[in-house]
């Protein structure tokens, strides 16, 4: 049967960032997810550590290093050089970063007019976490896009709480802009915006619209940052950026929208790239449908095919799949939790207790702290502490002790733990474990 | 519980009902390439799931027999093209394409097919037909005027890519050699020795050389071929809504092939449109579910996934010759749907100095027959542009596709000859034979070197 | 700031019945208004289950109460055909059923003036696939199923027509009582805390299971006995025919198709207060296993939410206590206070069902007119409702055709899910502005479907935004910063009110999914809070340091919110 070195079960951040960090010391790859889930949801990153009460990510990192069962017990230490990593591989494709351990957490604007602590932001998001000194704040929507409301935006952030105790910007204004040959269309999300803009004669015509916008909008008015849905490119974004903030008065900022998100297929596809470019390998539409076993090692992995399975050799496997959101832990209606490719213990609350009465409970549901506990290694480990299988590493979200909606800290953990988890896996393939046709021949 | 349980648990056979799956978080939205060119399609997740609630009898079989006609609220589902991309990166399992594939035919049932998507439909006859005339076919096929009446009348686009019809079917081609060789009446192979091989109606009317390259490459490999008889797979009916006379096929195809099925025999075939509709497709849409069906798609293998099966097991003669090329390679939609990875770029990688490189584009545009419409074939030519403009930068002077429309639609719009990844094995293998003829040439001239 | 205003007769509660007795009363000339606390079709009507009772779950125990239904069956399809689906009803004899229940049902149906065709098992099982294959014989009765906001919509408008009133959000909190009349009642404005103040000839409670609680204002004892009947709601209809156990009525043994979803019910449980109950993990998983019974498959099927209604149960005094609620006559009552309590215009209509909404006012404005010596005769069951065409039922697929006709695609569509465009919001808004998010779901069905409003409330929060800052005028695509038209708000003072729909919304609709949630709708709603919570910062919007949460710790479900 074919075979590689490693196979990756998730291409979310955390699956993404092991396998490349495992191509890249010379390990076959293969990526194996039934679609995207992780990436395409999220805003684009990247949130290290966040917890309230914080100052900086760095700080954050400490603060939840020094929590009880949570994966940055083991894995801060492994953060900032992991961050470091990720960023180099990510500006290698033209996706870059701004901030670092040591910002100071911001609030940044978000699309239902709410604001959220970011510290390291993708560029085009970075002007959004600038202290605020005496300038004023445009919201820029789209005519008939129905994914960002500047009114409602502008009227929330106008509120001085929304800015906790910090300052905020002097104003909040809304405006929104026709841009070319949208009207009468029968669909326009924010992915066909993004490729709109990927086209250099149109985005020209748009940027001037919106300059000419902003313009009328606040002759004389002093300095000030304009908001715009996150929408500026996919393929050629950093372009489209650059040609904005020239272009424009006002500094300019993308805001996340729902899902789809453009930030994250922008993240997605760079990390893809990279990985195929080290020599690894990415499909999507795989279900697993077993796992052969030998003693406490995995050596296959079979997804399911049309009228059979197919089957990957494998000398690693990594769990990358994702948590409850990613659909890798599966709730059944009796209150049992599965782990649905290895059927790995997960560490749990109590059924009756797994979710809050409030909806919006600052705490969090106890449920998210449901996972996969780990040994320092990242292997599974079962009741006594000693790991279950030789030859699996569970990574990202799936990782108990953590709850990352407040905590801040989904991308830090999957980044670290992708890196750890690769750390280990010289130890854990044996030399020729995988065989066969898997060649690699390559772009 | 593994993933496939847990989906196959939350799930019921019925293609409907997977829209439970749906968590409306449009990644579907994101890789459909119709959806990425034109503002006449609404994107899978709303044709899909979304729309899907708000029709009546989705737990019923689509045209199935004593399936009541339900009054159709749709229109923009029409534009879905089928390529599968939607069900591919759901992370849920809703199956979509299927779903879609099934409200077309809910939308046609009960109304006469057009003549055009009827005619589509009818693979088989209009394969006899033109081969019987092939001369004045092709030439009625390449007239400009022709092709514009064609457009008007029955809307097959005077651009959509159509093959050349053969002088005569591979059918009638294999058995007039077969009877020559003295074989027709021998002994069948057992199935350790031989496979079946369903050859699709691309191979029978218009791709000799594909089917030639396929016996030659399993020949080497120590398997005869056995051609039975079969029609149509079906699936340019399922497609076009016309799920009756789809199901004539399949059962005509499916009583065949169990019988060899049964035996024991692998049932190989050059088209992975084919064999993807006998393996998944009978069941999914069709809601074929018996015994037979079953045994025959668990049979049925594309001939690259069993070649490299082969490989697997030691077996394949990985003799080939060097092939110095630069050899862009699409993988076509009706591939992926398989679920076996690209066997072929691994075949590829066994060929010393052959530069196979896969060409990441989606879809071609084509799928099956919709590109050939009249009101789809823009839409299809923008789908494919990327990846005709990545063929044509690529500077090959062949590129290969397993799938035949898809090889008709890149050849089409690039005017790079597209061939079955067999037939570029084949050349490998040629390539070796005149290399050892070379030396043995050499050997008797000047000696072993 | 104290207003008088007079009326004829003042009607107390706006559910199905309200409408329906507010319609009646204007038809007949008297002059009236209709109150609720809330929004219209927030009590019982706004959580029953959907059903439009052909009478034959009454057949075999009540021939009275099922002459009753079938008749009203056939008026409420005559004059409000766009809020009824015709989806015809099975009643079917599972495994469980005992035969002499089954063998005597025709006769019974027949009896009651039900039509009741016999029809092949495997018929019924092609029409229905979905169905327990094992059914022994099926039943074929005029069961249809009802969306009960355009009912009462309709109703209204109707009732407006003919010059009488009807106002959200006024709650009635005293009666001013002259001797044995009630000659005024004050209401609040619940949302901007004005007083009222109103003169009236005669008050009707349509309050339903709060019957007691307005009878309280009047110094009058009456004592409900409020049912809670819990209903699950799934995401697709594996049914588009409303199926019944073939059985007595027990829990869990309808099938209801209403819209794009199924509902199965129900439970049967005394609550003594209609707004506070729960709905636990346990009567979920009965109630799975009651229709599981119909549907085998029902468990691998997508639950949406678990939702409660309170029944306005009433057991006049003569009668015995009994034990099991499900007894207590489902038959209506008008009560009359002046015989009973000494007040002399005051009525109370409390039972019945929703079927025979109408028949129930009828029958309380019979009651009424007679006081008054009014001698209209009542015309509801003639004159066919405003807007509607005759025989033009509702259909599934109306909506998505509508849209499909006009080039489909999902840019208009606010809410995607169910279907809901920006003009049929705007339409909604204009009529009913002002108006919360929970108004424009019971107005448009937003927020309804599989998401659970996850992608629609915010777009619906920004609509609002949009008519606050640009005023009526400014409505639509056009350049130009907040604040241009002449009717339009400060930003400020509107986002708190904005912050509370959604935030509000989104509580609410967790409400119902936090006793089902496992499989894809806690996945879903992982993925929403991960978005939220997550990407949009939604803790920024609640304001902790004055508004508490909108749910108390325990687990208990507050049907007001």
């Amino acid at each position: 049967m074919p075979g590689a070195d490693v196979v990756v079960v998730g291409a979310g951040l955390s699956g993404l960032s092991a396998a490349l960090s495992a191509a890249q010391s010379g390990a076959r790859v293969q990526v194996l997810a039934k679609g995207h889930a992780g990436t395409h949801w999220g805003s684009g990153g990247l949130e290290i550590a966040g917890p309230a009460g914080v100052a900086t990510p760095r700080e954050g990192l400490k603060r939840l290093a020094g929590t009880r069962g949570h994966p940055y017990a083991d894995l801060a230490a492994e953060a900032p050089a992991a961050l470091d990593w990720i960023r180099a591989a990510l500006a290698a494709e033209g996706l870059t970063f701004e901030g670092d351990l040591d910002t100071p957490l911001a609030l940044a604007p978000t699309s239902i007019g709410g604001t959220r602590p970011v510290a390291i932001l993708p560029t085009a998001q970075a002007a959004a976490a600038r202290p605020w000194v005496g300038e004023r704040l445009i919201i820029c929507g789209v005519a008939g896009f129905k994914d960002f409301w500047p009114d409602a935006i502008a009227a929330s952030l106008s509120r001085p709480r929304l800015w906790g105790g910090a300052a905020g910007p002097e104003r909040v204004t809304a405006v929104t802009v026709e841009l070319p040959g949208l009207a009468g269309r029968h669909n326009l999300n924010a992915l066909e915006l993004a490729r709109r803009f990927d086209d250099r004669v149109w985005r020209a015509r748009a940027i001037d619209l919106i300059a000419a916008a902003l313009e009328s909008a606040g002759r004389g008015s002093g300095p000030g940052r304009v908001a715009l849905p996150a929408i500026l490119g996919l393929n050629d974004h950093a372009a489209v950026y650059d040609e904005l903030r020239k272009r424009l008065p006002l500094a300019p900022f993308e805001v996340p929208l729902v899902t789809p998100s453009v930030p994250g297929l922008r993240l997605y596809y760079a990390l893809r790239s990279a990985l195929i470019k080290a020599g690894g390998r990415v499909r999507i539409g795989e279900v697993i449908d077993h796992v052969d076993r030998q003693g406490d090692r995995v050596t296959a992995v079979a997804t399911e095919a049309a009228a059979r399975t197919s089957t990957v050799a494998c000398g690693a496997l990594i769990l990358a799949t994702g948590g409850i959101a990613g659909g890798g832990i599966v709730a059944g209606k009796d209150g049992h939790l599965d782990e649905v490719v290895l059927g790995l213990p997960v560490e749990a609350p109590e059924y009756g207790e797994w979710l809050s009465a409030d909806a919006f409970d600052p705490a969090g549901h106890p449920l998210e702290a449901a996972g996969i506990r780990v040994d320092r290694d990242m292997r599974p480990v079962g009741a006594g502490g000693r790991p279950l299988l030789e030859n699996v590493f569970v990574v990202g979200t799936m990782l108990a002790g953590q709850r990352y909606l407040r905590e801040r800290c989904r991308d830090g953990v999957s980044i670290a733990s992708g890196r750890m988890a690769t750390r280990n896996l010289a130890a854990a393939v044996p030399a020729g474990a995988s065989r066969g046709a898997w060649a690699g021949v390559r772009q | 519980m593994t993933i496939a349980e847990v989906v196959r648990e939350a799930s019921l056979e019925q293609v409907g009902y997977s829209s439970d799956q749906c968590l409306k978080c449009n990644v579907c939205n994101t890789v459909c390439p119709v959806a990425r060119v034109t503002d006449l399609f609404p994107g899978p997740k709303y044709v899909g799931p979304q729309a899907s609630r708000f029709r009546m009898g989705r737990t019923q079989p689509a045209q199935g027999k004593g399936t009541p006609r339900l009054a159709s609220p749709d229109v923009t589902v029409d534009y879905c093209s089928g390529c599968g991309w939607c069900t591919t990166a759901c992370p849920a399992g809703v199956k979509i394409a299927e779903m879609n594939s099934q409200s077309r035919a809910r939308m046609k049932a009960g109304k006469r097919p057009k003549l055009r998507d009827w005619g589509l439909g009818q693979t088989d006859l209009t394969g006899r037909v033109g081969v019987m005339f092939s001369p004045l076919g092709n030439w009625a096929l390449a007239n400009r005027p022709v092709r514009r009446m064609m457009e008007f009348t029955v809307g097959v686009h005077h651009s959509a890519p159509f093959p050349k019809f053969s002088r005569r079917t591979f059918q009638s081609a294999w058995k007039r050699r077969q009877k020559r060789l003295g074989l027709g009446s021998a002994e069948l192979p057992g199935p350790d020795k031989a496979v079946v091989y369903f050859h699709g109606c691309a191979v029978n009317y218009y791709e000799p050389d594909v089917a030639d390259a396929a016996i030659a490459v399993l020949r080497r490999n120590g398997y005869q071929v056995i051609v039975p008889p079969q029609v149509c797979c079906g699936l340019p009916l399922i497609s076009n809504g016309i799920y009756g006379q789809a199901r004539e096929k399949a059962n005509s195809n499916i009583k065949i092939l169990a019988d060899y099925a049964r035996k024991g025999y692998t049932i190989v075939g050059t088209s992975t449109s084919c064999t993807h509709t006998i393996k998944a497709e009978y069941r999914e849409m069709l809601d074929i579910h018996d015994d037979d069906a079953e045994v025959v798609a668990n049979a049925t293998w594309d001939i690259c996934e069993f070649l490299l099966d082969l490989h697997d097991k030691g077996k394949l003669d990985t003799d080939f010759g060097p092939l110095d090329e630069d050899l862009p390679y699409h993988a076509p939609c009706q591939l992926r749907s398989h679920g076996i990875g690209l066997p072929a770029m691994d075949l590829f990688a066994l060929v010393p100095g052959l530069r196979a490189r896969d060409m990441d584009h989606d879809c071609c545009g084509i799928a099956g027959t919709y590109g050939m419409k009249k009101e789809k074939y823009g839409i299809a030519m923008a789908v494919g542009a990327p990846l005709f403009a990545k063929v044509k930068a690529s500077g090959a002077t062949e590129a290969a596709c397993d799938s035949e429309t898809c090889r008709w639609q890149i050849q089409g719009a690039t005017g790079v000859r597209t061939r079955h990844p067999v037939e570029i094995l084949q050349a490998a293998y040629k390539a070796a034979d005149a290399a050892a003829a070379g030396k043995v040439a050499g050997g008797a001239s000047g000696g072993r070197a | 700031m104290a207003e008088s205003q007079t009326f004829d007769v003042l009607v107390v509660g706006g559910g199905a019945t309200g409408a329906g007795v507010v319609r009646d009363l204007a038809r007949r000339g008297l002059r009236s208004l209709l109150v609720d606390r809330g929004d219209f079709g927030t009590g019982t009507t706004g959580r029953y289950h959907g059903l439009l009772h052909s009478g034959g779950r009454y057949a075999m125990k009540d021939a009275a109460a099922a002459r009753e239904c079938i008749a009203e069956n056939r008026v409420l399809r005559r004059i409000a055909p766009a809020s009824i689906e015709d989806t015809g009803g099975y009643f079917v004899a599972t495994p469980d059923d005992p035969e002499d229940y089954v063998a005597a049902f025709p006769a019974a149906c027949a009896s009651a003036g039900i039509d009741c065709e016999e029809i092949p098992v495997a018929q019924a099982l092609r029409r229905e696939p979905a169905l327990n294959p094992a059914i022994r014989r099926v039943f074929r009765l005029p069961d249809g199923s009802v969306e009960p906001w355009n009912l009462i919509d309709a109703n209204l408008a109707d009732a407006r027509n003919h010059g009488s009133e009807a106002r959200t959000y006024q709650r009635v909190v005293a009666f001013e009582r002259e001797g044995d009349r009630l000659v005024g009642a004050t209401l609040l404005d619940e949302r901007s805390g004005a007083t009222t103040k109103i003169a009236m000839r005669f008050v009707v409670a349509t309050a339903g299971a709060w019957s007691g609680q307005i009878a309280a204002l009047a110094g009058v004892k009456l004592e409900m006995r409020p049912g809670k009947g819990v209903m699950l709601i799934f995401n697709q209809r594996m049914t588009d025919t409303v199926v019944n156990r073939c059985h007595k009525s027990a829990d869990g043994d309808i099938m209801v198709p209403v819209h794009t979803v199924a509902i199965l019910g129900t439970t049967d449980v005394r609550v003594p207060d209609p707004d506070v109950y729960e709905i636990s993990r346990e009567e979920v998983a009965a109630l799975m296993a009651e229709g599981e019974k119909l549907f085998p498959d029902l468990g691998r099927m997508r639950l949406l939410r678990a939702y409660a209604g309170v029944r306005p149960l009433y057991q006049p005094p003569a009668d015995a206590q009994a034990a099991d609620n499900r007894s207590v006559s489902r038959a209506h009552t008008v009560v009359d206070h002046a015989v009973r309590d000494g007040v002399e215009n005051y009525v109370s209509i409390v039972g019945g069902k929703l079927t025979t909404f109408r028949l129930m006012a009828e029958d309380t404005v019979d009651a009424v007119c007679a006081k008054l010596g009014v001698t209209e005769k009542c015309t509801t069951a003639e004159a066919i409702l405003p807007g509607q065409v005759p025989g033009k039922t509702y259909w599934l697929g109306h909506r998505l055709a509508e849209h499909e006709a006009e080039g489909g695609g999902d840019a208009g569509l606010l809410c995607e899910c169910e279907f809901v465009t920006r003009e049929m919001l705007d339409e909604f808004v204009a009529e009913n502005w002002p108006c919360s998010i929970d108004d424009m779901r019971r107005g448009t069905r937003l927020g309804m479907g599989p998401c659970q409003g996850g992608f629609c409330t915010f777009r619906a929060a920004g609509v609002a935004a949009e008519k606050l800052a640009r005023g009526p005028s400014g409505a639509g695509a056009a350049a130009g910063p907040a604040g241009n038209g002449a009717q339009a708000r400060p930003a400020a003072q509107f986002a708190d009110e904005l912050d509370q729909g959604l935030v509000g919304y989104l509580r609410e609709r967790f409400k119902g999914t936090r006793p089902i949630a496992s499989g894809r709708q806690l996945q879903e709603l992982w993925m929403v809070l991960g978005m939220y919570v997550g990407t949009q910062g939604l803790d920024s919007l609640i304001d902790r340091r004055t508004v508490p949460p909108a749910v108390a710790p325990a687990e208990v479900t507050d049907a007001r919110r």
